[in-house]
């Protein structure tokens, strides 16, 4: 035996960027997320090579999920040409040789920021949400440590004390992202700042959440097949965002969540959030044979 | 009309970066070399917040960005997290250090002498414009005293707790891989004393400072008395495979300690850093002094300090506030709005009385 025999040729790097024991303690900590679902299970969470609060929790799941014949996905408000997106992308497939899509149906994993794509995801596709705050609890909590404590306890009374305080308030839930869901009915999690429109999406989901925050080291998940109710009252009802009957100006779809562009005139109008569901709607439209994939979201409605 | 998908966000940050890089010009050996040579300090402080003892990789780094201090100790963790651990090195003790510096403001004299060893704290700060003018600053030559004071000097504290002063810290006898990393764990609170010292010698030296400064001004409980502050060397005595034990090499190092009554002894507040980097572990130390008993949300409470002073993480999160967040405004614009016509519509018609 020589020392030839028990080492590999030097690398500049490790495959995937991150080293296997890194790997490793973020695979375990993502099958205890698994096995409690919504429960934030803290871990090391190394220095990327991109600043904290741009991704790194989301790209360490990725990075460690990934091999060369996973098609990957990075998107950020729903958009694949956002720079950040396009710079993870592009990271991602540099240092995994992973190639990318633009297509939420092609992609076997998908790393999203605030969004979860219109079209429903299989059992086979993993959804990597980057999350800037793990903590529900944090606008009525700051301290990390009484914040675990209260979770461990189940103890949501303030939680629901704010939410009841801002009807009173306003006449309404005014919380707009990020919206407080309870998990298997039994831990609150943050969904991330995706907007109400697509936490039902969770629900039940046939795919697998991996939410995580790189910054604030917490990885929790959403496991296939698992209950994801918004804290509601009975008497009110949950409401997502009003954008039902907006219709995209670009690709003429409808139904979806939208961004909303002001205009020189001073009028609006409206784009689809989920760009690369905009580019086969128009794609279709023009006559081009183009798979679209069937949506969360019917006609506007989420079928209950 | 095509709604194409363009890649011109990939274009427009090659464009970007190339803008930024053409600032600064080409990086060379040389540019290296200099800002090493020329800069210590800056290194010392890059090295310590990178928690990365190499001169060299310190100096690339402040080449590569600029000198953008979150940018550079960014590069050099990012590093840092790949390279594997070969060895765990022996405990460094303050006996054992080589000490260029070493002052104590608690006592006139001390057992081993104040050593005030390199620095700029007497100095008449006046800007050297004439070098502008094109004359160079030589520095005059050191004359070295007629006695050397000693390279290793005993420990204040270790004194006080022999006379009844202060009550010695218990030794850790933990070594090598079971020494807990808040490198490659999770930082949890109450923190492991490991975790604290580590995490306030990769701090941030400006928030550091910020936050220890404002428990000296009054927001802390106890009031800091420098007992002893030492720049110095440390020897990195690592173990062969073969059993043998060796140097590696030597480290600059920093560490202050504080002291405050406490009753009718004295507690201890203890930080130390790579690198010279004497405010940041004055801070630091004096941080660590009103950690115990703060209570929750105060600035000197652990988890408030030890969160905040994470450079990377806070430096991270305040830039990001430049990427877009249109998906999460839009969601708060229409909770907004349907608020302001439900108000609307209740106060257009008033219930009728009954």
């Amino acid at each position: 035996m020589t020392l030839q025999t028990l080492t590999k040729p030097w690398e500049p790097m490790s495959y995937g960027f991150l080293d296997g024991s890194a790997k490793r303690e973020i695979r375990r900590k993502m099958i205890k997320a698994i096995a409690v679902p919504g429960c934030q299970m803290p871990y090391a969470s190394r220095e990327v090579p991109m600043a904290r609060g741009w991704g790194t929790g989301g790209l360490q799941v990725s990075l460690t999920l990934v091999n060369p014949a996973m098609r990957v996905k990075v998107i950020d408000q729903g958009a694949d040409d956002s720079v950040n997106a396009a710079s993870i992308r592009r990271f991602i497939a540099r240092v995994a040789g992973t190639p990318t899509t633009m297509d939420t149906l092609e992609a076997d994993l998908i790393q999203s920021r605030h969004r979860i794509p219109e079209e429903v995801l299989r059992e086979d596709q993993v959804l990597v949400l980057q999350v800037p705050n793990p903590e529900p609890l944090r606008p009525v909590q700051p301290n990390m440590s009484i914040a675990r404590q209260m979770h461990a306890d189940a103890d949501y009374g303030r939680m629901w004390l704010q939410l009841y305080e801002q009807i009173v308030r306003s006449g309404r839930v005014m919380q707009g992202a990020s919206y407080p869901s309870l998990v298997h009915g039994r831990h609150v999690m943050t969904p991330s700042p995706i907007p109400r429109w697509d936490v039902p999406k969770l629900h039940m989901a046939k795919h697998l959440t991996i939410l995580s925050a790189g910054r604030e080291k917490r990885i929790f998940a959403v496991p296939p097949y698992t209950r994801v109710e918004p804290l509601v009252f009975s008497d009110v009802p949950y409401k997502v965002e009003d954008h039902a009957d907006l219709t995209c100006h670009r690709s003429g779809t409808r139904g979806f969540f939208m961004n909303e562009i002001p205009q020189d005139d001073g009028t609006l109008v409206f784009e689809v959030s989920d760009s690369a569901w905009g580019v086969k709607a128009i794609r279709r439209r023009d006559g081009e044979e183009v798979a679209l994939g069937e949506t969360w979201y019917k006609n506007g409605k989420m079928p209950s | 009309m095509a709604y194409v998908a363009t890649r011109g966000g990939e274009r427009a940050i090659e464009q970007s970066q190339r803008l930024f890089k053409a600032e600064m010009g080409e990086i060379t050996p040389e540019r290296v070399a200099e800002i090493r040579a020329a800069m210590p300090y800056l290194i010392d402080r890059v090295m310590g917040e990178a928690s990365l003892y190499d001169e060299d990789l310190a100096a690339l780094a402040l080449a590569q960005t600029g000198g953008e201090l979150y940018e550079a100790v960014l590069l050099l963790r990012a590093w840092r997290t790949t390279q594997p651990r070969i060895a765990v090195a022996e405990p460094v003790t303050q006996e054992g250090l080589f000490t260029h510096r070493r002052i104590s403001a608690t006592f006139k004299d001390i057992p081993g002498g104040q050593v005030l060893g390199p620095t700029m704290d007497y100095a008449h700060r006046i800007l050297a414009t004439e070098v502008l003018d094109g004359e160079v600053h030589r520095p005059d030559p050191v004359e070295p005293a007629a006695r050397p004071s000693p390279a290793r000097q005993p420990s204040v504290a270790e004194w006080q707790a022999e006379n009844g002063l202060l009550t010695a810290a218990v030794p850790d006898t933990t070594v090598g891989n079971d020494i807990p990393d808040v490198t490659r764990e999770p930082l949890l609170f109450p923190a492991k004393r490991a975790h604290t010292l580590q995490s306030l010698a990769r701090a941030e030296t400006g928030g550091v400072l910020a936050l220890g400064y404002a428990a000296q001004r009054g927001y802390g409980q106890a009031h800091p008395t420098v007992n002893e502050l030492r720049l110095a060397e440390a020897e990195i005595v690592v173990t062969h495979p073969r059993g043998t034990q060796f140097s590696a090499g030597r480290v600059k190092v920093s560490q202050a300690e504080v002291v405050d009554k406490k009753g009718d002894g004295l507690r201890l507040g203890f930080a130390a850093t790579l690198g010279w980097n004497e405010v940041k572990v004055i801070a630091a130390a004096t941080l660590d002094l009103n950690a115990e008993g703060a209570p929750k949300g105060a600035p000197t409470e652990e988890e408030f300090f030890l969160y905040h002073t994470e450079g990377v993480e806070s430096s991270g999160f305040c830039i990001h506030f430049k990427l877009p967040h249109y998906v999460t405004f839009q969601s708060s614009l229409d909770a907004m709005r349907d608020a302001k016509a439900q108000k609307a519509a209740t106060e257009k018609s008033p219930e009728p009385a009954e």
